[in-house]
């Protein structure tokens, strides 16, 4: 499989789940306005931060305007320089499909294209203004029938794969991100239990995982079994054990053999170590902890997405780098040390957040 | 399609009669349907005019051009005719040279062409064949005969709009489809593959080909995709690809593999900076080398311009005689050549008759449409002939065929004119015709400009059984 189509395989797969993550967090969030007794201010500030979109958003806007649902929804929805928008993550995606055209099967190609107009035409700004809860659920929809398409139409062989690593690791950083939101809110607000429940709640619908952890924990809900099961479950597909234990999977089928030195082994042994540190790791309630948990496994997560993007290129001589991609970062709340990540730079371009 | 007093040709009877059955509000319906599919399925080509990237769809009329399958066997047997003489004049001006030497063929004019790369003289390509894959524009006439107007040796274009195309009118007119006999075109991609394998420098068996495209950018993106897609092979981009010791490869997750055809959808000079231009980064350096060496095919051969030069196409006819010793069975232009003084005094004293056309440009730019120009215009390009007679040559006027075309403005079917380009692709044991090809429409009423950069659509084109032999 050539080195360029492979990077951009791997790339589409990480903006398809973004999209989806970001629609459904802002999604989410909405709700949670209405669902908990906290100040609306409190529900928005911490999606801007967890972004990463902080600092060039209160340098535009100002830090008051973290508070303001509109103001971020726009800014997460539409803003074109926000690298981690909806907007941008669908441009971005629909370009990679271009590159890889001739792997991706007509079905999700058409579907991808499909949400990339209609995100760029009258419709979609109409929908946003007049029913904002069915523009997320549109992109959502788009972007989940784009990636089951993948797995349904295209062969499942080095593409797919490749694909498909790049939205179990982009979906690792975003579970963090969205699991990493809790502090932000709960550290400025007299913790109440109700509102507690009410953002676990949240955060577990933001995460699609609210069914599925209702039926393991049959509604026992804490901060310990809400975070454990995001964090440790090993059949819900959007925890991160799950998610990186299924990469590791993946390279293995990308590369066989990676488990030894030779091709694909540098990822590979990177993301086993990690699955092998998380393995060994148990969450404690507090905030602090999980945090750096998060922080640590984000971190190393970026990493290992620099080090597949080395691997891409092959063995020999250096490819021309296709430009700069968009790494999401972790980033930090305001009480704890500032941790500079996702700056890696890759041998087919740098990735900067 | 239409007789002359109004009534369907009987070929095309059958075809008309379905359209017949349709309200002119459902004909609109179906007509924004299969334009909406398109543009969905990004079936588009990119406007090189517009900074940014706008894509459209080329506009499809829904109402199909038809063709006798009686027709249709002569314009085969001329075109493959035409391409056998075409390769073996390349065959020659990168050999021997023996045409420099033919009476009625002027070699200054020859050896003159934009496109001739003499630099190529005594490499033979690896697989023989230098034109596997053509596009030649024809038009017909108001006698009703077809006449080649453009031969496109080096790169053409179109044809996935050809295959696109038919699977849109497929839906909507099935029956009609199967009712008219129309010969099928989806199997196209599969022709081409089994055409560039047979130039394969090793065993076709164990070739590995790849389309090289110039990226993503390119204004004919879609159809690089469309073939590479359809024919399963993979699409690069020319930094994908480099050469050690005059072997091509191309760099995979696994590290290089060996290339041995490429189908390039670049133009020559920027196929290999090495070769071509030194100031370059554009290409893959060392291309010609292993060209020359003969361990990669490139399709189609660098250097064809020189076969489809404007300048050349007066004198092809001569060269079909030359080499194959046969009279044209196709008809073509009459062409004043401003490289002849008589030609010359003719042209700029007849302008306003005449059309005149830049032997090295394409896309219906560099053109003077002498009838409608104003005088300042046609001055303007008295002077530029004048200054290089050799750039020019001029026709007269061909009133372009015209067929039914819908009118979405004023909702109804109008008379708009249309050529055809034709793909022929070509091995060693002969040269095998899409039956249909690319019938361009002037969409605008009045207007001869069919090039899709220029306002113009296209149609699918239903070529029937030949019953007659």
């Amino acid at each position: 499989m050539i080195s360029r189509v492979a990077d951009h395989c791997f790339w589409f797969g990480r903006y398809m789940d973004r999209a989806e993550s970001t629609a459904r967090l802002l999604q989410v969030t909405r709700t949670l306005v209405f669902d908990a007794d906290i100040p609306v201010t409190q529900c928005w500030k911490p999606l801007v931060i967890v972004s990463g979109a902080e600092p060039i958003f209160t340098k535009r806007f100002g830090a008051g305007a973290m508070g303001n649902g509109e103001m971020v929804q726009s800014y997460m929805t539409w803003e074109p320089e926000n690298l981690v928008s909806l907007h941008t993550s669908v441009r971005a995606a629909r370009e990679s499909a271009r590159v890889i055209r001739d792997v991706l099967s007509l079905e999700a190609w058409e579907e991808v294209n499909e949400l990339y107009h209609w995100m760029n035409g009258e419709d979609a700004k109409e929908v946003y203004r007049t029913n904002r809860e069915q523009f997320y659920r549109r992109v959502r929809r788009a972007t989940q029938l784009v990636l089951g398409l993948v797995r349904s139409t295209m062969l499942h062989d080095t593409p797919m794969s490749l694909l498909w690593a790049g939205v179990m690791l982009e979906r690792v950083g975003q579970t963090a991100r969205t699991l990493d939101m809790h502090p932000h809110t709960m550290e400025l607000e007299s913790a109440h239990q109700i509102v507690e429940v009410a953002i676990w709640l949240s955060l577990l619908r933001a995460s699609s995982g609210y069914e599925a952890f209702v039926k393991k924990h049959q509604g026992r809900i804490s901060a310990q079994t809400v975070a454990s099961f995001l964090v440790f479950d090993r059949s819900f597909p959007r925890s991160l054990r799950y998610c990186l234990g299924s990469a590791r999977k993946i390279l293995t089928d990308i590369w066989p053999g990676a488990e030894d030195p030779g091709p694909g082994h540098a990822p590979y042994d990177r993301l086993d170590a990690l699955t092998k540190w998380l393995d060994k790791r148990a969450v404690t309630a507090t905030p602090a902890a999980i945090h750096d948990l998060l922080t640590h496994i984000v971190d190393e997560t970026a990493t290992i997405c620099s080090s597949i993007g080395r691997e891409i290129v092959g063995p020999p001589a250096p490819a021309k780098a296709p430009g700069a991609r968009q790494e999401q970062s972790m980033t930090t709340t305001t009480n704890m040390t500032a941790t500079a990540t996702g700056t890696g730079t890759s041998a087919s371009g740098t990735r900067t957040q | 399609m239409i007789d002359v007093d109004g009534t369907p040709r009987s070929h095309s009877r059958r075809a008309t009669r379905i359209l017949d059955g349709l309200t002119p509000k459902e004909f609109a319906k179906a007509q924004s349907l299969a334009e909406l599919s398109l543009y969905s399925q990004g079936v588009t080509f990119s406007v090189y005019s517009d900074q940014r990237g706008t894509e459209k769809i080329f506009p499809i009329c829904l109402v199909p051009r038809v063709i006798s399958g009686a027709e249709w066997s002569r314009v085969e047997k001329g075109l493959a005719q035409r391409i056998a003489a075409l390769n073996l004049f390349l065959d020659d001006m990168y050999g021997e040279q023996t045409v420099l030497k033919a009476k009625n063929i002027p070699a200054d004019l020859i050896l003159g062409a934009k496109f001739f790369l003499p630099k190529l003289r005594g490499i033979r390509p690896p697989g023989k064949v230098r034109i596997p894959i053509a596009g030649i524009d024809l038009i017909r006439s108001p006698d009703g005969v077809f006449r080649v107007l453009e031969d496109n040796l080096r790169t053409p274009s179109g044809v996935s709009y050809v295959v696109e195309n038919r699977l849109v009118t497929k839906r909507i007119f099935q029956s009609a489809i199967e009712e008219s006999a129309v010969r099928p075109v989806e199997q196209y991609p599969m022709h081409l593959a089994e055409t560039l394998r047979a130039i394969s420098p090793v065993d076709p068996a164990d070739t590995r080909i790849v389309l090289l495209t110039p990226g993503s950018f390119n204004s004919a993106y879609f159809e690089h995709t469309f073939l590479a897609r359809t024919m399963g092979v993979e699409l690069v981009e020319p930094s994908d690809l480099f050469v050690e010791d005059d072997i091509v490869y191309v760099r995979t997750i696994r590290g290089p593999e060996r290339v041995h055809v490429v189908y390039r959808r670049i133009d020559d000079a920027y196929l290999d900076p090495e070769f071509f231009r030194p100031d370059s980064l554009l290409g893959v350096p060392g291309l010609m080398r292993a060209y020359a060496a003969g361990n990669v095919a490139l399709a189609n051969a660098p250097g064809n311009g020189v076969a489809d030069d404007k300048a050349v196409y007066p004198f092809v006819p001569d060269l079909i005689k030359h080499y194959l010793g046969e009279e044209a069975i196709l008809a073509q232009v009459d062409t004043f050549v401003c490289a002849r003084p008589n030609d010359l005094t003719y042209v700029v004293e007849n302008l306003a008759k005449l059309v005149v056309k830049a032997v090295d440009e394409a896309g219906g730019y560099g053109m003077l449409m002498g009838p409608q120009a104003s005088v300042a215009e046609r001055d303007d390009f008295r002077r530029r002939i004048l200054a290089e007679p050799r750039r020019y040559i001029a026709q007269h006027r061909v009133e372009l065929s015209t067929c039914p075309t819908w009118d979405p403005a004023a909702e109804k079917l109008a008379p708009r004119r249309v050529d055809l380009r034709p793909f022929i692709l070509t091995q060693q044991s002969g040269s095998w015709v899409l039956p249909g090809g690319l019938t361009r429409v002037a969409l605008v009423e009045g207007s001869y400009v069919v090039n899709s950069s220029q306002g113009g659509g296209s149609k699918d084109t239903w070529v029937q059984k030949d019953t007659s032999s």
